[in-house]
């Protein structure tokens, strides 16, 4: 401990007090720590015995690092994770700084942190990570990483530096082969989660994972996986985990030799699990964080524990969300990017009777809405947020009806939340991030003028 | 009447697969749905490689060229392909026939494209510019003002330079960069031939232009439209120019 690293640790604190009054600014406390104290993150972060476990890609990495730190705690560890969202250097720090002694100390056997692409290599070099997931690799975010060969190669980078695991998504064109792709570590297991074919290739638009041009190498879905996942009804999905043990340090010494392992029924436990909600990526995600418990805990690995956990686990913030407003059930649609949109209209049951849309600057440019197949609607009730007209074009052309489009958000949701209960099913929202915060708040309001919100 | 008959608008589509990473394809989809609108059947022939042999035979049907972009691994890959193509596609342009091309796809129907290695790819020589990857990558909203049809909007993303000499260009740039270090022009508009990285589907945003492709290129086979105005991209189009209005009201980048 050091003066200062109290230092930091009280600053950041303050502001972190002084942000949350202004309602906001959740990074802000962790900026200012790392200014005081450029070694916190790093030195707090090493002092944790069983290390860090790195989750990456381009969808998924809130709600697989929620299943996984789930996962991890109903086996009895204390874990440590940044909360949805807060992956970025200060979002971490500021996860820190809410539960750290003032001479920064964590009170934690293990860190299972989110990690942003763009930012995974100099992440992985601050966190060393023994452990790293990677989820996928899809169009996402042009606007900030443009290529996904360049984000590709940021996440081979991030796979590279862990020591004792490495668990990779098979299904994905860019991760199946990442492993013989990154120099070999000595101790290094990999393993693959994934899902059987009957489920993957009938998936509408796959698992929308970007197309690899050139160097393409082993075919997704050619590694044996140590959890798959073998049915999905609904929100329920049936994963079959592998029994052998994949303890680190025997499997590979050289990267790829898990090939070798093949899965006899009888090596495997089925465990049935609970997801957020309905679509095969969420199962992939829960077939994913169950490969990373397996592989990070070994012997002390528990199937029935998985379930449990996921059992328990309530829906991490705003993806395949039920909100209740007013006595009224609205889905919330989050619209990241075209595969989380993409998979999640796919997933809807029938065309909502009700559907709403908020898009604003937090997504600069909606190019990509002209690759989304939005077949799954047959009109959309209200367009709101700086992109709207954008996307009453794209819906003119396809003759999808547009019933209005206003871009001030609070007067278009009023109108939205005013339309009669629908006959059938919900109101649906479909939602960027930077809208979803925003709706939230707005309905929080209501809720603190006696509205219900649930 | 079917879409193969000799009255039928033909679009080529080059790359759609290697070529198409920004929401480009919704250029073929606009041109077509705006075509469809008015009455004139559309028939879309996507040429990827070699494997469309039966496309390729084809290619002097072809009254309307298309080619999008792509990261520069896919640049690189097509590079050989559009070369083995490139009489081709140079005999099109000189006839007459309008070509849209798109980032990397404009870039390949250059005269040069030098890397950052330092290498220079020799292109298909299409357009009369010559490409120069490096500086820093532009991100953000794009805002054009254009002689021949006024406002241009819609988004720039580009890690390169286009040299397009004392040719005529789409438009002057009010907001974001075009093909120089000092803002001044962006991308390349003459005759039949139009090149720009205004990437994804830049005409949605712009309409415009759309239809002015769309009638070089149907004027040249004589074909008509028999509804010219359709209420259904009257709607659309006051929906673009709403679109337009929003983003050269506040535009932004990264
Ligand atoms: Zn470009």
């Amino acid at each position: 401990m050091t003066v200062r690293t109290t230092a930091a640790v009280l600053v950041g604190r303050a502001v972190r007090v002084a942000a949350r009054l202004r309602g906001g600014g959740s990074a802000i406390p962790g900026n200012i720590a790392l200014r005081i104290d450029p070694g916190f993150l790093e030195r707090t972060i090493a002092a944790i015995p069983d290390g860090v476990v790195a989750v990456s890609g381009s969808n998924g990495k809130s709600t697989t690092t929620n299943m996984l730190a789930a996962i991890i705690r109903a086996h009895g560890l204390k874990v440590f994770t940044n909360p949805s969202g807060g992956n970025l250097p200060q979002g971490i720090a500021s996860a820190l700084l809410s539960e750290v002694s003032v001479g920064g100390r964590l009170d934690a056997d293990i860190a299972i942190l989110e990690v942003d692409e763009g930012y995974g290599t100099r992440l992985a070099e601050l966190l060393k990570p023994k452990t790293v997931l990677l989820l996928n690799i899809q169009i996402d975010q042009l606007n900030r990483y443009h290529e996904p060969d360049r984000v590709a190669a940021m996440l081979a980078r991030v796979a590279a530096t862990s020591t004792d695991g490495l668990i990779l998504n098979r299904e994905d064109n860019f991760l199946v082969d990442l492993d013989t792709r990154i120099p070999a570590h000595s101790g290094r297991a990999v393993s693959f989660f994934g899902g059987v074919p009957e489920l993957v290739e009938p998936a509408s638009h796959g698992v929308a994972s970007a197309d690899r041009f050139g160097d393409a190498g082993a075919k997704p879905g050619s590694r044996p996986a140590a959890v798959e996942v073998v049915a999905l009804t609904g929100s329920r999905a049936t994963l079959a985990i592998e029994k052998a043990t994949l303890d680190a340090g025997t499997t590979s010494a050289s990267a790829g030799s898990t090939d070798a392992v093949a899965g006899s029924p009888e090596d495997r436990t089925l465990i049935e699990v609970k997801l957020p909600s309905r679509g095969l990526h969420y199962a992939l995600d829960a077939a994913g964080a169950a490969a990373t418990a397996r592989s990070v805990l070994g012997d002390r690995f528990r199937p029935e524990l998985v379930s449990q956990a996921l059992d328990s686990l309530a829906t991490v913030y705003g993806r395949g969300e039920m909100l209740v407003v007013d006595g009224e059930q609205i889905e919330i649609i989050m619209m990241k990017n075209p595969a989380s949109l993409q998979l999640n209209l796919d997933s809807l049951e029938s065309a909502p009777e009700q559907v709403f849309l908020a898009v604003d600057e937090g997504t600069p440019d909606p190019s990509w809405i002209w690759d989304i197949d939005f077949s799954a609607l047959d009109h959309v009730d209200g367009v709101t947020g700086s992109k709207a007209w954008q996307f009453a074009t794209r819906f003119g052309y396809l003759g999808i009806p547009v019933g209005s489009v206003d871009l001030d958000v609070r007067a278009a949701l009023k109108a939205f939340l005013a339309l009669p209960k629908p006959a059938t099913g919900h109101k649906v929202m479909i939602l960027n991030y930077e809208q979803m915060m925003g709706i939230r708040k707005i309905l929080g309001f209501k809720e603190l003028e006696g509205g219900g919100a649930a | 009447m079917s879409a193969a008959s000799t009255g039928a608008l033909r679009i080529l589509h080059l790359f759609p697969r290697l070529l198409g990473l920004n929401g480009e394809s919704g250029n073929v989809e606009i041109l077509r749905r705006r075509a469809e609108a008015r009455g004139l059947p559309v028939e879309v022939l996507s040429y990827d490689g070699p494997d469309d042999s039966a496309v390729r035979s084809r290619f002097d049907d072809a009254d309307l060229v298309f080619i999008g972009s792509g990261p520069v691994s896919a640049e690189l890959i097509a590079h050989p392909l559009v070369v083995a193509i490139a009489g081709d596609l140079r005999a099109l342009a000189d006839d007459g026939r309008p070509v849209l091309a798109i980032g990397a796809g404009f870039q390949l129907l250059g005269q040069t494209i030098a890397l950052e290695s330092g290498q220079v790819l020799e292109g298909a020589s299409v357009f009369p510019v010559a490409t120069r990857h490096g500086g820093t990558r532009v991100v953000g909203d794009f805002v054009l003002d254009s002689p021949r049809i006024g406002p241009i909007v819609g988004f720039e993303n580009r890690g390169s330079f286009v040299d397009v000499g004392p040719h005529g260009t789409l438009g002057r740039v009010v907001y974001g960069r075009g093909n120089s270090e000092t803002p001044g022009e962006e991308g390349f508009w003459e005759d039949n031939l139009l090149g720009t990285h205004m990437h994804g589907p830049v005409l949605a945003n712009n309409p415009a232009l759309a239809d002015s492709l769309l009638d070089t290129a149907r004027l040249r086979r004589g074909l008509e439209y028999t509804d010219p105005a359709p209420e259904s991209l009257r709607l659309v189009d006051e929906s673009a120019r709403q679109a337009r209005a929003t983003i050269a009201a506040s535009p932004l980048s990264e």
